[in-house]
């Protein structure tokens, strides 16, 4: 790992059917929070990144543009970073790097979405090209279904024990969501209510897939000399990795998902982890459906390939299990997409800073988060410490 | 701060490609790869400048430019605009985690709508986009203002268009091949007054790739490093309202890219400058915020001839974007056009002069709402 970059402050906004604001002012709302959150002004600023799924998602493009006032940063320099789906984590990548050149001293990271003023499965739909894979593509839960029962299939996973796995996944995340001020989706669920909800793809159900939202989600990243003068606690970047595969969807074997895998060992080579279910304290797992969470396991070394269900039918990753996942309630019940991976990264910080509240994993040290993108393309992960 | 150079290049003409974009890309990667004797696997990390909605109609632009641009399974981002793409490359290098960075930036014109069916998505749908707000009608209010201002003249901005072009005859990757006078500028129609249609830039394919290395690795890679000596970037208020149009931020992103190259006087100091001018008068008015001329003289500083190929300051040997403009790559472009007169390699579009320092610049959003300006020494 080259220089020590901390981040110093986050911000999120209310994420949910956000209709009280406009899309400029629900940035605003994440920027400010993360200002009193480091105690610094806008001045202390050198540079922001700021980045959505893609821009078109809300019928506006290089919305750096719309937002530069909204920034706060009217008058520096701005990247605009995006990826897709795993964007969050692109942006806490390019916000690390920024200072880690040495070209900036403090730099703010933003990510962003309103999804209620816009069509996200239209917009999704189009992720695709529009000779081979537009046709038969029906947004994001077709291409999820299929990885999902590929994976079944491959590691020869009952389909009742996936399901009911899967249904353990929705009900916890949703529980954790309780805990969270920020979630979008408040509801109990039991393990009934998910087996029984409407399919979506088969095997996908409504309380398997993530919403809607909107939301908005702002961290400040600094140098280590900057850092220690400015905050009393600050959280320590240790690891990240990004990987992309294939664009045709078929080409690749998502079932063991290579992206995913690969971020994983770069992020825990960098960070020098050796047995990350030991290791890790807590991860925010990107987990737009249920089942693809049992997948991340499984990529991410938790648990063995094809034992993500037993795991979790063990309990290992809820609240007060072997290696809490999504004490947030996760991207199930909270998704505006260009600022989730940025959440899972903020939540990641606010554990080890021991700031996440009733959600707060007990001591809590060493924090993975993670962000997917593309048609199941891309993954990138996050390592966060307490500890320099 | 560790220095960071550019140890290869590659780009793809203007004129339409019957390439498919992967194959385009691809091969204009593979050429920079190839200059500098590397393969995919030995470099350390992918950066692509590529943008959604310019891009035949694909949401999330970095699914499909994955592959062509060498990405799979390694080690890499996406950049909205190709100078971000590019000084975000040099971070990751100066960082000291990566020794090689491979940058593309990637944009196929030819498949897409008109730029302004593209800038008008800039505008906020409640206020600006109403009212017809695009690039080029706001580009037509920033010269009725410095016409007005400062007593520029159509000739004088016509005379910026009758320079590229004909620079633009001898780039061989230039988009527009066409040698135009000044009166044919001024007699050509008028498309958002009193902007003419050939004061207007074209809309282009482009392709283009830079191979940055760390100063370590890059004697490994070429005889003819080009450094990154400045940086510099800023941006202005949303609404063409709230700001001086003939005051805007690219002050700000020169005088950054100065202090960090050590330069004090632009005017003696820099030797050839490629400017994003999407609009002739804008070279002009730029020039003058980069300070290589005075507040207001960027009409006598055409009428002088001194940003002609054979000047004393060359601007745009090139062509510019008045002869090429593929909206995203554009600002690469620039890099790449200074960076090959550093090397004295430019071809028949190389200036007369020794040139050690160059300035690449690169602008987008309305009446240039968002300024970079690169400061390139070999």
């Amino acid at each position: 790992m080259g220089k020590p970059v901390a981040i110093i402050g986050t911000g999120q906004t209310n994420h949910g059917r956000r209709r009280d604001v406009s899309y400029p002012e629900l940035v605003r709302e994440a920027v400010v929070a993360a200002f009193e959150d480091a105690g610094i002004t806008p001045q202390d600023i050198d540079g922001v990144v700021s980045g959505t799924m893609p821009s078109m998602m809300e019928g506006i493009s290089l919305t750096h543009f719309y937002f530069a006032d909204a920034l706060c940063q009217v008058g520096k320099p701005i990247l605009k970073v995006e990826t897709c789906g795993s964007t969050g984590q692109s942006l806490g990548h390019c916000g690390y790097y920024w200072v880690a050149s040495g070209m900036g001293d403090i730099v703010l990271v933003v990510g962003h979405e309103k999804m209620h003023e816009g069509d996200s499965q239209a917009t999704m739909t189009t992720v695709f090209d529009p000779f081979f894979q537009q046709t038969f593509a029906a947004g994001a839960p077709g291409i999820f279904t299929m990885q999902c029962m590929e994976w079944m299939y491959r590691f020869n996973i009952d389909e009742q024990k996936a399901r009911e796995a899967a249904a353990l996944v929705s009900v916890s995340n949703h529980d954790n969501a309780f805990d969270n001020p920020y979630a979008h989706i408040k509801i109990r669920v039991t393990v009934d209510d998910v087996k029984s909800a409407k399919v979506i793809t088969y095997p996908v159900r409504l309380l398997d897939v993530c919403p809607n939202s909107d939301g908005a989600c702002a961290v400040i990243f600094a140098s280590e000399e900057k850092a220690k003068k400015i905050c009393k606690k600050p959280a320590w970047i240790k690891g990240m990795g990004f990987r992309g595969e294939e664009f045709f969807f078929g080409e690749s074997d998502k079932s063991v998902w290579p992206s995913a895998t690969e971020a994983a060992k770069e992020a825990y080579n960098m960070a020098g982890i050796r047995d990350p279910l030991k290791e890790l304290d807590v991860a925010e797992v990107y987990n737009p459906f249920t089942y693809q969470e049992m997948i991340f396991y499984e990529c991410f070394g938790f648990c063995p390939r094809g034992e993500g269900p037993d795991y979790v039918l063990k309990g290992t990753f809820k609240k007060g299990g072997k290696l809490p996942c999504d004490p947030s309630g996760g991207t199930l019940c909270t998704n505006p997409i260009g600022a989730t991976g940025l959440i899972r990264l903020a939540e990641s910080v606010l554990q080890v800073t021991g700031k996440a509240g009733d959600r707060q994993v007990e001591g809590a040290k060493l924090a993975l988060s993670h962000a997917m993108g593309g048609t199941d393309q891309f993954n990138g992960i996050t390592i966060v410490s307490s500890e320099l | 701060m560790r220095r960071v150079a550019i140890a290869s290049m590659a780009q793809s003409s203007g004129g339409e490609s019957r390439d498919s974009l992967m194959d385009f890309t691809f091969r204009v990667a593979k050429e920079a790869l190839d200059k500098a004797g590397m393969t995919r696997d030995e470099v350390g990390c992918i950066m692509i400048g590529s943008s959604d909605i310019f891009h035949s109609g694909l949401s999330c632009s970095n699914s499909f430019d994955w592959d062509g641009t060498g990405a799979f399974l390694k080690e890499g981002s996406r950049a909205e605009e190709s100078i971000f793409a590019f000084i975000y490359a040099c971070m990751r290098i100066m960082s000291g985690q990566f020794d090689t960075v491979l940058v593309t930036s990637l944009v196929k014109g030819s498949e897409n709508p008109d730029n302004d069916a593209c800038t008008s998505f800039f505008a906020d749908p409640f206020y600006l986009r109403p009212v017809g707000m695009n690039e080029t009608t706001a580009a037509a209010m920033q010269m009725r203002e410095y016409m007005w201002r400062y007593s520029i003249t159509e000739e004088q901005c016509a005379k910026v268009v009758e320079k590229n072009l004909g620079n633009a005859l001898y780039n061989p990757y230039a988009h527009i091949k066409k040698k135009v006078t000044i009166d044919d500028v001024l007699s050509s129609p008028t498309i958002s007054d009193p902007l003419k249609v050939l004061e207007c830039a074209p809309k282009s394919d482009g392709v283009v790739s830079v191979l940055l290395a760390s100063e370590e690795k890059v004697g490994e890679l070429t005889n003819r490093p080009v450094w990154l000596k400045g940086y510099g970037c800023s941006i202005d208020h949303f609404y063409p309202g709230d700001r001086d149009l003939l005051d805007g931020e690219l002050k700000t992103a020169a005088a950054a890219a100065y202090k960090m190259a050590g330069i004090t006087d632009p005017k003696k100091e820099i030797d050839v400058a490629e400017i994003c001018e999407p609009y002739a008068f804008q070279e002009l008015l730029w020039c003058e915020q980069l300070g290589l001329c005075g507040e207001g003289e960027g009409g006598t500083l055409i009428d002088s001839g001194v940003t002609r190929m054979n000047g004393t300051l060359p601007v745009n040997p090139s062509g510019g974007v008045l002869a090429m403009n593929p909206y995203v790559s554009r600002g690469l472009y620039r890099i790449v056009e200074a960076a090959l007169q550093i090397r004295g390699r430019a071809g028949e579009h190389q200036v007369d002069k020794d040139v050690k320092t160059a300035l690449a610049h690169g602008t987008q959003g309305f009446a240039g709402q968002c300024h970079s300006v690169v400061i390139l020494e070999g």
